[in-house]
């Protein structure tokens, strides 16, 4: 037996390794939890692709680097990273970062297991089913079903398979070549997932009917009544109805009890696609932009936007507890869902989803709830409302600024419009040469490293900036300097 | 640094404005925007106790085999014990720092090592590190813009491990699991072999079809049935006594396929089955699929990292001749879950061709930066981790040599353990595994006269259940069991970590006969 000598101690050095730990741990705290929080750094540290790639020097070659080396990687690491934690960051439906969560993290990457049964994940196994059962409860459901997903996308396309398979349950079986044409409806707002989900299961992207929304990017109820119409005339299935609780763009929220109504009445799936928007169910105040959902046979909400815990945090509700997903999904793989093991094998939720290795997603947002409540979440949630509604008002006063439309939500979309543009909306170039304009200073702010906002066309509007606050970090003075910083650089465009 | 100074008429007014409502509270719809409203003092401090605790409690036990591997409670009882309600009002400082020592406390040690329960155990600190910074940054993988670093990271990562394979280029991306891995790879194969699927779907085209081993992992069959292509059409291929496919019985599948009329598409190998640790002969299937021109997918989700070992990576001879490959780092490299790469051969921008949607939203077309950096069209998610860059740092530390030594060892530990099976009294191989799953029985002295026939399968059954809840109970160690084709229950030992020794494996012996000697 060759090698044997090699066995008989540990190949690991645990003291060297737990040193680089330390070390690396409090590289992390200073230059990413408290710089990446600190309003005097950078939110980005701008480089060219190819600049970056040199500069990192990311080959991986056969020998490994000693630690003093892999310390500096990872400051390059941190430094060259986006700060998505920066009270300045804007650019997505996540920003920010909650410390609870962020504990909650490690202890997650440090357990490292994963969710499929109450034997290797006994904590966690039990822990999902209490947050799900409390974001049902928030959705207004006393019973139900779900799971974790990796990501919003994927809760969509569950919702569309576990609907599918209601419907025709042989489809699991024989597949889809075997039913009549399938057709989903969703808003023309609706997230692209929407799009790859129906690729995806086989359904096609040319049987996903985008219905009409208003100008202010809501669901029609009476469009999405006469497509269904029209479909059905043409000989094909309508099956699901996938309704926006917070579009990706406008915030917008479709009109769920009409939307509700509609679906009862050709009994049609429907699915609420609450990723974004599902977090307004936490305020009292605000919740109302949901009312109705809890009509909903499906829920997709994703804590890691709105909630600050972390990516990803994307959860699946099911209002059916009659085992749906189990019957939709399980395999009963005899390796891992062994019958005859010695305790409860209900607890082994593991094969009610498409996964196999699964990440624990709950504890993160576990340990938040834990260390602030459901009133502390309602407080950031309201809180995020506030900034909005200020930020609304205060560029209501400034020259330059024009809502695209009012926000519901958090999303507050505007243009800003240069001096040298003021006054010219009448131009037929105006279009055009507004679009150029926020290209050109997201480019500014990027380099600088000032602060990130998003901006994008839409319809047929000219590109226009999406700004978003979730941070419960983000103060008055943030808001002040957004508008500052768009003014000053604009201001010569 | 100030790039652009505001030098238009509007300037001064400007700065005044500014100065003066910087002064002035604002109390917006009942809310207080000043301040924060979140305390990040107290915050840090909550971070860097929890992290004492992580420590002491998890990193510094990880090698001490004198810990537990698990504290067993039953589902109802751990319930009481563990105070998971989720109230309106939030706990105190050290109430949540109490809460985490109990999570810990009742979670299995995964890193221990006597963990051989799964495709995973042990602990890599590199990749611990890179996982903390990850969560410390929390990006998504979507554009450059928003994660420069980690986009630029997976795409050197895909490109040594698409060397690794042994192809000239390639495209890839990492995934949340080989599952999902496995489901990209056959969507794929679907979409090359008919791209008008991605619009049309599959109502009313003909009968696609795909042959797998039967010893492949069950997410072919989840697959196949959340693709709409139904479980009915995936056609297991026998496997000989070693748990591989036989070549043969897949050419007699594929025929039996064409002669009802079917279209089959995509046949998928298994580079280390899940149970066995069987590799399936590539090169010989590739054949059969070049003749009948299907694509091949090979999941090497366990066995992948096999390609790291010279001394191995025969097991995986011929890969290159796949089209697909699907590789998860986070099992026999310790990269962390997950870690899970799909490698693919193309490299005309069939993944993207097949996957993309456009979002005007996020892929703009009018960035100031080259815009074929933004790679996240080519995924099925939309927001996604870069899960690339743990694997990234411990490449990095250890260097191919390191992670090649671990492979070989891990190999060494499992063919240690088989011969001292061997020497063993009541021990018996199910097969001479040729990679780290070591399939055995445990006859316990009570059995060891039986005749053989069906009662003492049937006893021999029951066996590994009650040594299974008997160790866990104790918290000695963990390892999974199954039947498998008709085999009755045995233990499935499953070596990977670098902190398991010899002696770990003459404890889970010596353990089983403990545990098992009054049966």
């Amino acid at each position: 037996m060759a090698e044997q000598s090699d066995l008989e101690r540990p190949a690991v050095d645990g003291a060297a390794g737990e040193e680089f730990l330390r070390a690396a741990f409090q590289v992390l705290l200073e230059e990413a939890v408290r710089k990446g929080t600190d309003v005097a750094q950078k939110v980005c540290e701008w480089k060219e692709p190819h600049e970056l790639r040199e500069l990192l020097d990311l080959e991986l070659r056969s020998h490994g680097e000693p630690a003093g080396r892999l310390l500096e990687r990872c400051r390059d690491i941190i430094r060259y990273s986006v700060k998505t934690c920066h009270p300045r960051f804007f650019n997505q439906l996540f920003s920010g970062l909650d410390h609870h969560a962020l504990a909650g993290r490690l202890l997650t990457e440090t357990l490292n297991t994963s969710q499929y049964t109450y034997e290797i994940a006994p904590v966690f196994v039990l822990m999902e089913e209490v947050v799900l059962a409390k974001l049902r409860e928030l959705v207004g459901w006393n019973s139900g079903d779900g799971i974790f997903c990796p990501g919003g996308s994927i809760s969509n396309m569950y919702a569309m398979n576990v609907a599918r398979f209601q419907r025709f349950p042989e489809s699991r079986q024989q597949g889809s070549r075997a039913l009549p044409r399938l057709v989903l409806f969703a808003s023309e707002e609706c997230h692209y997932s929407i799009q790859k989900g129906a690729a995806f299961l086989g359904i096609g992207t040319d049987n996903v009917v985008l219905v009409r929304a208003d100008e202010r990017g809501k669901m029609i109820p009476e469009e999405l009544e006469k497509e269904i119409e029209r479909v059905k005339s043409e000989g094909a299935v309508p099956f699901f109805v996938s309704a926006t609780s917070g579009t990706t763009v406008l915030g917008a929220f479709d009109p769920l009890g009409p939307v509700a109504d509609v679906c009862q009445r050709h009994g049609l799936w429907l699915h609420v696609d609450a990723a974004w928007g599902g977090s307004a169910l936490l305020s009292r105040k605000h919740r109302q932009l949901l009312a109705g959902i809890e009509r909903a046979d499906s829920v997709a909400w994703n804590p890691h936007k709105m909630l600050t815990v972390g990516l990803q945090c994307s959860a699946f509700l099911l209002r059916d507890d009659s085992g749906l997903l189990q019957r939709c999904h399980g395999a009963g793989a005899a390796y891992l869902f062994q019958p005859d093991k010695f305790y409860d094998v209900m607890f082994d939720t593991g094969d009610k989803t498409v996964q196999c290795g699964r990440r624990v997603d709950c504890l993160k947002l576990w340990l938040l709830w834990k260390a602030v409540g459901s009133e502390g979440l309602e407080q950031r949630v309201d809180r995020a409302f506030a900034c909005t509604s200020y930020l609304a008002a205060e560029m209501k006063r400034r020259d330059g600024f024009q809502l695209v439309l009012e926000p519901e939500f958090i999303n507050l979309c505007f243009w800003f419009v240069p001096p040298s543009l003021r006054g010219q909306q009448g131009c037929t170039d105006f279009g055009p040469r507004l679009g150029k304009v926020a290209p050109a200073i997201k480019e500014r702010m990027m380099k600088e490293g000032s602060m990130m906002v998003g901006y994008q066309p839409h319809g047929t509007r000219p590109n226009f900036f999406r700004q978003i606050v979730t941070s419960p970090a983000v103060t008055r003075a943030d808001l002040d300097f957004f508008l500052d910083e768009i003014e000053r650089l604009g201001c010569d465009l | 640094m100030t790039l652009w100074k505001c030098s238009g008429p509007c300037a001064s007014t400007c700065k005044q404005d500014v100065l003066q409502k910087k002064k002035n509270a604002v109390l917006v719809d009942g809310v207080i925007l000043n301040g924060p409203i979140t305390d990040s003092k107290a915050g840090e401090k909550f971070v860097e106790e929890a992290c004492k605790i992580i420590m002491e409690e998890i990193i510094q036990k990880a090698d001490d085999v004198t810990e537990k591997v698990c504290e067993w409670r039953a589902p109802e009882t751990l319930k009481k014990i563990l105070d998971l309600e989720m109230r309106d009002t939030g706990e105190s400082h050290q109430k949540l720092l109490q809460l985490c020592q109990d999570v810990i406390q009742y979670s299995v040690k995964t890193n221990h090592p006597r963990f051989f329960n799964q495709l995973y155990a042990g602990i890599d600190y590199y990749s611990l590190v890179a996982r903390f910074i990850t969560e410390a940054l929390n990006p998504s993988v979507y554009t450059y813009e928003v994660s420069p670093v980690f986009l630029l990271v997976e795409e050197a990562v895909i490109k040594k491990m698409i060397e690794f394979i042994g192809w000239e280029e390639g495209d890839g991306i990492f995934n949340p699991g080989g599952s999902v891995s496995n489901m990209y790879a056959m969507n794929l194969a679907r979409y090359k072999f008919c791209p008008e699927i991605k619009e049309k779907g599959l109502s009313g085209l003909p009968r696609l079809v795909l042959f797998t081993s039967e010893e492949c992992h069950y997410s072919m069959k989840k697959a196949a049935s959340f693709l709409g292509i139904g479980t009915e059409n995936v056609y297991f291929v026998k496997t000989d006594e070693r748990g591989k496919m036989i070549p043969e019985e897949l050419e007699k599948q594929v025929q039996r396929a064409r002669k009802e009329g079917s279209a089959p598409f995509l046949v998928c190998a298994t580079a280390g089955t899940t149970v066995l640790g069987a590799f399936d002969p590539l090169d010989k299937i590739a054949d059969i699929c070049e003749k009948h021109d299907l694509w091949l997918h090979v999941d090497a989700s366990w066995g992948g990292s096999a390609l790291i070992s010279r001394k191995h990576r025969r097991l995986l001879h011929g890969i290159q001749r796949a089209d697909s490959v699907a590789w998860n780092p986070h099992k026999m490299l310790l990269a962390g879950i997950q870690c899970c790469a799909l490698l693919v051969k193309d490299n005309s921008g069939l993944l993207k061709k097949c996957y993309s949607a456009k979002a005007a939203y996020l892929f703009q077309q009018d960035k100031f930066y080259d815009v074929s950096y933004d790679t996240g069209d080519k995924s099925i998610q939309c927001s996604r981790r870069p899960d690339a860059f743990k694997f990234w740092l411990m490449w990095k530390a250890l260097g191919t040599t390191g992670l090649e030594e671990r492979v070989n060892r891990a190999l060494a530990l499992a063919r240690y353990l088989v011969e001292e099976i061997k020497k063993r009294e009541g021990f018996q191989l199910l097969l001479e595994p040729e990679y780290a799953n070591v399939c055995f029985w445990y006859i316990p002295p009570s059995l060891r006269k039986m005749e053989d026939g069906p009662e003492f399968w049937q006893k021999l059954h029951r066996v590994a259940p009650v040594v299974k809840e008997r160790m866990m109970k104790k918290g000695s160690m963990m390892l999974g069991y199954q039947p498998n084709q008709g085999k009755v229950n045995f233990f499935r030992q499953v070596v990977i970590s670098p902190q398991v020794s010899r002696e770990d494996m003459d404890f889970l012996l010596d353990e089983i006969e403990l545990l098992a000697k009054d049966l």
